[in-house]
């Protein structure tokens, strides 16, 4: 009787732990969209993606719909993780051996992933050579490892100058005439300051809040030349490199960095952006930033322009990320997870999600037919965007030197902290990449 | 000489005793085991989880810490090609280790004095003291990331409650977390301020000190001074023992911090918030060069090793236990 009972109590407490382990690990909340009797004889796909906000869920969910109604051998089954933790789960389901079908990821690293064998290689399924064309060719280079693609373009960004009307007219700058050079941006940034006493109350611009860094202003100095050439050339130490980091020096110096430092503590959250508060007079940020004018800063007077070049006949280079639908390796339906990327990243698709979420999407042809569905503000940043992909570089993360920026950056963080000199900088950084990639 | 009946008895003592004999064997045998076999199932589920879930993957980060794993493709052995690579190829292995000892060599004694001194203070008897010793430990129970959140606007240089405080006696205060020299400071502050967990430990065995010595020292005219260090002091050692071995421990393992306290978790401005464990975590998950990172960490454990064993080594010297076998 005892021993019985003994045993009794050990197993429950071993079934309690087990159903307490299966309960935990079921993470992900998962969220079928759409009728769940209609999976029946289908091939059901797990889709994971981060965009669980109210303005991106009911779009990619009605995208996910649409393609479920469309056919009927697969159902698409929308799983939301949060940014912070789709990857690293991604990662570990794929060395469980049990990964999603398909999931969103990022685009500069698509080489970085397929070269660590984590994505599926779908030359396989990409039987028509136009396939590639539906895309604009920066964004398909991005998914190419050793020639063959491994994901598909979904989206991308680029960064424009957003610059407030109102300030100009103050300061006497023509609203219509944005900066189109670094002289003329540090000139109208001079006349947007507003000072009382020691105190700036607007900040004309300081280029390195927004979205732009210093790899990004060096990229637009050097003629749209990265820290890396596509094959692994070190280009860092470059006399235009050199004088955009001076530059950019000479902005610390100007502003002093007591005050970048104390304008950069109060950008907090959204509302309170420096730029809609009308404490930046211009700012350097991705086309959706426009979403945060529009939400928050009502009735602002702004307008939006390419980024300013190094000189008159220099290009006005900018640079973008953005996201791919990949296929993580071992997942057990790829050809019907092509399926569904094709339909994601087809026309359709895409010109709904642009239209909707003014985002730059990879597929040329919904890129611009989107236009023709917005008006007013809306379709001056997007067209504006649009155009800007003609001098948007991507920054793909290089298979073999992943972390090279974390050689950089320290040493650009001392030059603009006055602690190094920027010649002696950028010879370093070229040095310990060049190191770094030897190995 | 043995009537029959006598003879008779004893032999069947004798049968019993046989048989009896070896069934109680057999039986305390088997109620040991079932002792064991039960014991076992009770703390299986510990067993089953330390050995599936702590020793498992332990000897499994020990292998992966020579080879080239990256998660998903490679397990190729590879020597010590991991070590070499941490000792003489990266340099910033060396500024994480700098800045992680920097950090606990600053915020162990300074968490640990500030925990005695407070514990010090709120041991007086005078009314309302329980108040202030909730409002002292509440630090200690708010949760990691919303603090970070607090102190980073506390920290402010220009508008933060920390440097507007010190203004008022004419000092003007560092950038703190956008200074190179002065994030780790800033840390250390933050630390500084939930040493309340400590001081609740200090507080308790501090009421356990024997009032005995205190009357005894009394008579002998000590001062309020020597009484802390002569008694106070030595009866507390075996929990300050503890509170610095466990907090040398922690400080290694610091993370979140820097992680959620710099841009992008990067580490901060010129690297200064690059710790151990970030610099660890970027190598195994932005990089995916999860042998990197376990040797990295075998390292890491190493060191914690060997500085624990000479706490213990020194603990005997100085830490005093009341009653029992003093060495």
């Amino acid at each position: 009787m005892k021993r019985v009972s003994v045993l009794f109590i050990s197993v429950l407490i071993l079934l309690g732990m087990l159903a307490g382990c299966s309960g935990s690990a079921g993470g992900p909340q998962e969220e079928s969209s759409g009728d769940s009797s209609a999976q029946k004889g289908k091939v059901t796909l797990n889709f994971w993606t981060f965009w669980g906000s109210e303005t991106r869920r009911p779009v990619i969910e009605k995208i996910i719909n649409d393609f479920n109604k469309s056919q009927d051998d697969i159902y698409v089954k929308h799983t939301f993780l949060p940014f912070g933790d789709i990857w690293t789960k991604n990662l570990a389901a794929i060395s469980a051996g049990n990964p999603p079908d398909v999931i969103i990821n990022d685009i500069n690293s698509v080489q970085h992933r397929a070269k660590n064998n984590q994505s599926t290689n779908l030359s396989e399924y990409i039987k028509d050579d136009s396939f590639k064309g539906n895309f604009y060719p920066r964004l398909w280079d991005t998914v190419l490892y050793k020639n063959d693609p491994y994901a598909v373009p979904f989206n991308t960004d680029t960064r424009l100058l957003f610059y407030n009307k109102k300030a100009f007219k103050e300061a006497g700058l023509d609203p219509n005439k944005p900066p189109k050079t670094w002289d003329e941006l540090e000139a109208y940034a001079k006349k947007l300051d507003k000072k009382s006493g020691d105190r700036y109350e607007r900040i004309g611009f300081y280029p390195l809040w927004g979205s732009f860094g210093p790899p990004s202003w060096l990229m637009n100095a050097d003629n749209g030349k990265g820290f890396l050439s596509k094959d692994n050339e070190v280009q860092i130490n470059t006399p235009e490199k050199l004088e955009g980091l001076k530059w950019l020096k000479s902005w610390n110096d100007r502003i002093g960095q007591e005050n970048v430092n104390a304008f950069k503590a109060e950008f907090g959250s959204e509302q309170s952006n420096p730029f809609i508060a009308g404490k930046v007079g211009m700012w350097v940020d991705v086309a959706t930033f426009y979403t945060q004018i529009r939400d928050f800063g009502k009735d602002m007077d702004f307008g939006v322009a390419p980024m300013p070049a190094k000189t008159a006949d220099a290009k006005h280079w900018s640079d973008g990320g953005g996201f791919v639908a990949e296929i993580p390796k071992g997942a057990k339906h790829p050809k019907e997870s092509f399926e569904f990327i094709k339909y994601l990243t087809g026309e359709q698709a895409q010109t709904y999600w642009a239209s909707k979420n003014f985002d730059n999407v990879a597929n040329k042809k919904a890129s611009e037919d989107a236009l023709s569905k917005l008006s007013g503000n809306d379709k001056m940043v997007y067209k504006e965007a649009v155009d800007n992909l003609q001098v948007t570089t991507m920054n793909p993360v290089p298979a073999d030197a992943p972390d090279y920026q974390n050689k950089i950056n320290p040493l650009i963080d001392a030059v603009l902290l006055g602690k190094e000199k920027p010649e002696n900088a950028l010879k370093k950084a070229q040095s310990k990449v060049e190191q770094s990639l030897k190995k | 000489m043995e009537t029959a009946y006598e003879s008779a008895k004893k032999r069947k003592q004798a049968a019993q005793k046989d048989i009896a004999e070896p069934v109680k064997k057999y039986r305390i045998k088997s109620l040991r085991k079932r002792e064991e076999l039960s014991g076992f199932l009770f703390i299986s589920p510990w067993l089953i989880g330390f050995v599936a879930l702590t020793l498992g993957p332990l000897l499994f980060s020990l292998y992966v810490s020579f080879t080239n794993y990256n998660i998903t493709s490679k397990m190729d052995f590879v020597g010590t090609q991991n070590y070499h690579n941490m000792f003489f190829n990266d340099g910033l292995f060396w500024t994480s280790l700098w800045n992680t000892l920097y950090f606990v060599a600053f915020s162990v004694p300074l968490t640990t004095a500030g925990a005695i001194l407070l514990a010090v203070l709120l041991n007086q008897k005078i009314p309302g003291i329980k108040v202030f010793r909730t409002i002292y430990y509440l630090p200690a129970v708010l949760s990691g990331v919303a603090v970070y959140l607090l102190w980073m606007q506390l920290l402010s240089p220009s508008t933060g409650l920390v440097n507007t405080a010190l203004s008022w006696f004419g000092i003007k205060g560092p950038a703190w977390l956008f200074d190179p020299e002065w994030t780790k400071p800033a840390l250390i502050v933050m630390k500084m301020w939930s040493v309340g967990g400590g001081m609740l430990l200090y507080l308790a065995s501090l009421q356990g000190v024997s009032k005995a010595m205190y009357e005894a020292a009394d008579i002998d005219g000590a001062s309020a001074f020597r009484k802390f260090f002569h008694i106070t002091l030595p009866m507390i050692t075996p929990v300050i023992f503890f509170d610095i071995v466990t907090s040398l421990i922690g400080g290694f393992q610091i993370f979140q911090e820097a992680y959620v306290m710099t841009e992008n978790g990067d580490g901060g401005p010129v690297n200064s918030l690059l710790f151990y464990n970030l610099h660890m975590w970027n190598k195994a998950f932005e990089v995916f060069d999860m042998g990197y990172a376990s040797a990295m960490a075998w390292f890491l454990f190493v060191i914690v090793l060997v500085l624990t064993v000479i706490n213990l080594k020194f603990g005997k010297h100085w830490v005093h236990y009341g009653g029992g076998d003093e060495k």
